[in-house]
């Protein structure tokens, strides 16, 4: 580990005074990954500032839906925002072990790094760690890498579970800077790796997340999310679904389904979600949106099974969903 | 009586608590801290090190690479050291992760920081990072020190018994590299006084390490003490002496401080051992009537490029099954690979997924029920010792494992079983174990306080063993075992037998058994000898012992506490001791532990993943010493097993054979939703050829043959024959739905 400037400050415009103009500081919330790079230094920030002192936790209910604190802890226990929410609820308790998400906050969540082994073991080569250094996943074993949306620079795949579900759910997250306030739907925060796989969110220097958004939908309560992974519990996903529904009279009106584990950022399956407007949620509509859920996957040899993985998790989702 | 009975830990509130101080815990004034800094290229070697950052850190003491390193003294082979290189040697990288640099400093984070700062300029060579890529290079291996099993053997004609028999299988198993993964990372703290050193370290042999630490380092073995408190998880990887409990003595000699080396929990995978990947080559042939008539057993594991370590998988071959013919070819192929080390079920562990899995394959072409077939092949004798076994209830294992479970529900082929979403699937393997045994000396001491004391040097590495090995000095002196208390892992004791190879019940508990016999007899006859006991005259044998207190087994009234005796006679205490020899065995017999498993497994059809839903494990170990640290331990050996055949898998990558998944997020083992229903039973009875106690080792034939359960399991529920552990979701996605 190397050694840092640490800070704490008490109010969110002393926490942006102090990362102006240091391009090298960073945010620390839970730190349950920030503390691990930083260990292995995967980052080396020269400034830390830790959030934790600011008032940015608790959720906030009203008509269009609910506000949640950056620094709302993952272990959030509502019964409104289970009722209201299933997928989120449901994806923050797949996520971690029950010690991570009592310390695991909703920005720290969003904003964590790839789970990309090549990524977070310094000694080889990592595009997104060190900008022009190459990939070694590309020849590398691939087995839990991403099967969309990645690039000859990158691989890698998105952890989170919590943003799965916030996208499916079209969630917005709310950032601060020195220039004001910010909202960008969490579908558009993580970016694709493309050549600039360092280019990792659309948050600008020095810009904090203060809070996530969530709109009251016609589809945000009957949702799920069906995660699957190598073992029962504490894992990461190999695919995991976040899927919600609405229909009128029987008919699918709207819907949405977001993939994870399988790509850089929460993978919005548009083609799967037209399958399902207009229909049905019978077994035939449940099997053609989990074939079109696969669309666009460009797996290799070693991840291929990810594709089957996808089918199976969207197919357990809205069986579920259609069961109700 | 003490042995027996359900008696919880004794070291059980100190561990629940937090009180229990493990080796990383010992603190020592004016300690200080060391760190590695581990090679990150496979193969090649230091083209320069620039230690100048490092040094001009905040707290650094020293630095040390190759090209400051103080001497060391002997050498490997002499001293049997783990490795054939001491660490440090030279500038040659053989492995990633090998020791380049050790940096000291006041704190632990400083050391880690320092040892950051160490600039390494490398020449890289292309590794060899795979058992595919090393197949090329397969030999048979040259032993480093004497054999410890053949490495080519052929029992009657196994080519020609092959082509005649009715039915031929080919077959080829994989095991991957598997990482003991110990909660407890090594810990070393090293500190020398006046030309003796005293280690505390995570170890499993005491004894064994002194002479190899004090070689080493180039003092007399009687100028080193080493100390082993509870340790944290072993499995086999603290069986040795490792290069940072070496690098921990020098670093204190070196500051003039006790230094303490704890490797990070990524060290954990590169710095203490793992298992080597293992290709099996299976032949196997049978009559119609299911009786084996040959199996043909090629073994190739990866062996680090220094030196060969040839893996026992063709163990199981010979000794398990009734056979008439037998070959066994055992070669390995050099890989740059950290050192393995033995693990847990070595050898058995591998060759039972292989054999156990060939034995169902031929299940389904012969049409025999797999607990049928084993039973045809039934082996009442050792065959290459050519003596009977003793203590052999393995039909009775199968008898009751398959009443347990349930096994007559069983469908004839794969794929019948179904509940709503899961196929189910049972499956079964023998267990098999042959049971080792060592020298072993203890120490018991009956006070005049009415309390008694074991002294003996064996660790406690969560097994159990200190609470049996108390209920087996409490069986022999007759003294309650709350009332005894015990001194273990340290040199100073009565050397015990190391505690791996399941060798701790039999031997070192042999040795407590007789001291404390000792102990109890030195009493009876100063009670006989004293006009002044009421036991006075008596002959010997009508003096028996219990709840501290030796009295007449004709009139239990007539006696009188140790305590009375001892002080009446002045005495403040007896001390005797106890010695379990390699002659004390029946000379008639042949010995092993026996078990058999019985898995049912549940896969989702949409979502195939392997749950473990019941396992009966049904065991034949000799007598019980304590039904619950058995069961538990029971339990641990299935479960660890479980993670070797579902999940746990030391990923190398293809390119550089580093390892990629050095931390528990990443290397799975089993978290407790992993866990079915496991129910673990005995089939009890004394082998009193075995040991006097009749008690054999228990740690290792519970784990033995898991893997093969669960993977016939698993074809049985949905005809998928995985031969390449783990088996993870990813091999189960093709087939039929």
């Amino acid at each position: 580990m190397d050694t840092f400037d640490y800070r704490r400050p008490a109010s969110v415009r002393e926490a942006l005074r102090l990362v102006a103009g240091h391009p090298d500081a960073a945010f620390v919330a839970g730190g349950t990954d920030l503390v691990t790079l930083l260990r292995d230094r995967v980052r080396t920030p020269g400034r830390l500032v830790d959030i934790n002192g600011l008032p940015l936790d608790g959720l906030r209910w009203s008509r269009d839906g609910v506000r949640i604190g950056a620094l709302c802890r993952n272990a959030v226990d509502d019964p409104r925002l289970a009722a209201a929410y299933p997928v989120l609820v449901r994806a923050l308790r797949s996520g971690a072990s029950p010690q991570i998400r009592n310390r695991a906050t909703f920005g720290g969540n969003l904003l964590q790094g790839v789970r990309c082994p090549y990524f977070r073991l310094p000694e080889f080569a990592c595009n997104r760690r060190d900008p022009g250094a190459g990939c070694a996943a590309a020849g590398g074993d691939g087995r839990l890498l991403g099967i969309f949306g990645t690039s000859a620079a990158c691989v890698a795949v998105h952890p989170s579970d919590c943003a799965v579900a916030l996208v499916a759910l079209d969630a917005t997250v709310v950032v601060e800077g020195t220039r004001g306030t910010r909202r960008i739907p969490v579908g558009d925060l993580h970016r694709l790796p493309g050549d600039t796989p360092h280019e990792e969110h659309a948050l600008r220097p020095g810009e904090l997340v203060v809070a996530v958004e969530v709109p009251a939908r016609p589809f945000a309560a009957r949702s799920t999310y069906v995660k699957f992974r190598e073992r029962a519990s504490y894992a990461f996903a190999l695919a995991s679904a976040a899927v919600a529904v609405h229909s009128e009279h029987g008919v699918v009106r709207d819907a949405r389904i977001c993939l994870g584990g399988v790509a850089p950022k929460p993978w919005r399956a548009h083609a799967a979600e037209r399958a399902l407007r207009g229909e049905r949620l019978d077994a035939a509509t449940v099997e053609a949106a989990a074939e079109a859920a696969t669309a666009g996957a460009r797996p290799r040899p070693d991840n291929a099974y990810k594709v089957e993985l996808v089918r199976g998790v969207v197919r357990r989702a809205l069986t579920e969903l259609g069961e109700k | 009586m003490a042995i027996g009975r359900p008696l919880n830990r004794v070291e059980a509130r100190e561990k629940v608590t937090g009180a229990a101080r493990y080796t990383a815990d010992a603190r020592l004034p004016g300690m200080v801290y060391a760190a590695l800094v581990g090679s990150a290229v496979s193969a090649g070697r230091v083209r320069a090190i620039d230690t100048t950052r490092a040094e001009a850190a905040p707290g650094v003491l020293a630095v040390l690479t190759h090209l400051n390193r103080p001497q060391w003294h002997g050498t490997p082979d002499a001293l049997r050291y783990q490795e054939t290189r001491f660490p440090l040697a030279d500038e040659h990288i053989h492995h990633h992760g090998q020791y380049l640099a050790m940096v000291v400093a006041g704190t632990r984070e400083q050391a880690a920081h320092a040892a950051d700062l160490v600039a390494v300029d490398y020449e890289t060579r292309p590794a060899v990072p795979t058992l595919d890529a090393a197949l090329p290079d397969a030999h048979q291996p040259v032993w480093r020190f004497e054999p410890e099993f053949p490495t080519l053997l052929a029992i009657g004609d196994p080519e020609a018994m092959l082509a005649a028999a009715d039915v031929r299988i080919e077959r080829e198993y994989r095991t991957p590299y598997y990482s003991h993964a110990p909660m407890e990372p090594h810990a070393t703290l090293a500190h020398w006084a006046g030309g003796s050193l005293t280690v505390y370290t995570t170890s499993q042999h005491v004894h064994g390490d002194r002479p190899v630490i004090a070689g080493a380092l180039g003092v007399p073995p009687d100028r080193v003490r080493v100390i082993s408190s509870l340790v944290g998880g072993a499995f086999g990887n603290k069986t040795a002496v490792w290069g940072p409990t070496l690098l921990a003595a020098v670093a204190a000699r070196q500051v003039g401080r006790p230094v303490q080396l704890v490797v990070t929990r990524k060290q954990v995978f590169t710095c203490h051992g793992h298992q080597p990947p293992i290709l099996q080559r299976l032949r196997v042939g049978a009559n119609r009537d299911g009786t084996l008539q040959a199996i043909v057993h090629h073994t190739v594991n990866g062996t680090p490029v220094l030196f060969d370590r040839p893996e026992g998988a063709i163990s199981p071959t010979g000794t398990v099954y009734a056979l008439r013919s037998v070959g066994v070819r055992v070669e390995v192929a050099r890989m740059h690979m950290p050192t393995p080390a033995t693990m847990r079920t070595p050898g058995d562990g591998p060759g039972m997924f292989a054999v156990g899995s060939a034995l169902d394959e031929l299940s389904y072409e012969l049409g025999i029920d797999p607990v049928e077939l084993r039973r045809r092949n039934h082996l009442a004798a050792h065959p290459l010792e050519r003596k009977p076994w003793s203590g052999k209830q393995l039909l009775e294992c199968y008898d009751e494992g398959a009443r347990r479970f349930g096994w007559e529900r069983r469908a004839p082929r794969p794929r019948m079983m179904r509940d709503g979403g899961d196929w189910v699937g049972f499956g079964m393997s023998s267990a098999q174990r042959l049971e080792h045994h060592g020298p072993a000396r203890a120490v018991v001491e009956i006070r005049d306080d009415g309390t008694a004391e074991v002294r003996t040097s064996t660790q406690e590495i969560g097994t159990g063993n200190l609470t049996t090995l108390t209920q087996v000095a409490a069986g022999g002196t007759g003294i309650e075992p709350d009332r005894i208390g015990f001194r273990s892992g340290d040199t100073t004791l009565p050397e015990s037998s190391p505690t791996y190879g399941s060798r701790t019940t039999g031997s070192t508990g042999t040795a407590v058994h007789l001291a404390a016999l000792r102990a109890r007899q030195v009493a009876a006859r100063l009670a006989i000898a004293d006009a002044r006991s009421p036991l006075h005259g008596l002959p010997e044998e009508r003096i028996g012992a219990a709840h501290g207190r030796l009295y007449d087994v004709d009139a239990p009234r007539r006696g009188e506490t140790y305590r009375e005796l001892l002080r009446r006679n002045g005495r403040r205490s007896i001390v005797e001791q106890g010695f379990h020899d390699l002659a004390g065995r029946d000379p008639r017999f042949s010995y092993a532990t026996f078990g058999a498993h019985f898995t049912e497994v549940r896969i989702d059809d949409t979502l195939r993943r392997v749950r473990v839903t019941r396992h009966v494990g049904v065991f034949a170990v000799g007598r019980v010493l304590n039904p619950k640290t058995a069961r538990n331990q029971a339990q641990g050996g299935i479960v660890y097993a479980l993670g070797g055949a579902l999940m746990e898998e030391l990923t190398a990558d293809p390119v550089t054979g580093r390892f990629i998944a050095p931390a528990l997020t990443d290397y799975h083992v089993p978290v407790n939703a992993d866990v079915g229903e496991i129910d673990v039973s005995f089939v009890e009875e004394p082998d009193y050829g075995a040991h006097p106690l009749g008690a054999k080792g228990l740690g290792e034939v519970v784990a033995v043959g898991v893997h093969a359960s669960i993977a016939n399991a698993v074809y049985h529920a949905i005809g998928i024959r995985v031969r390449d552990l783990p088996i993870t979701p990813d091999k189960l996605v093709a087939g039929p739905r």
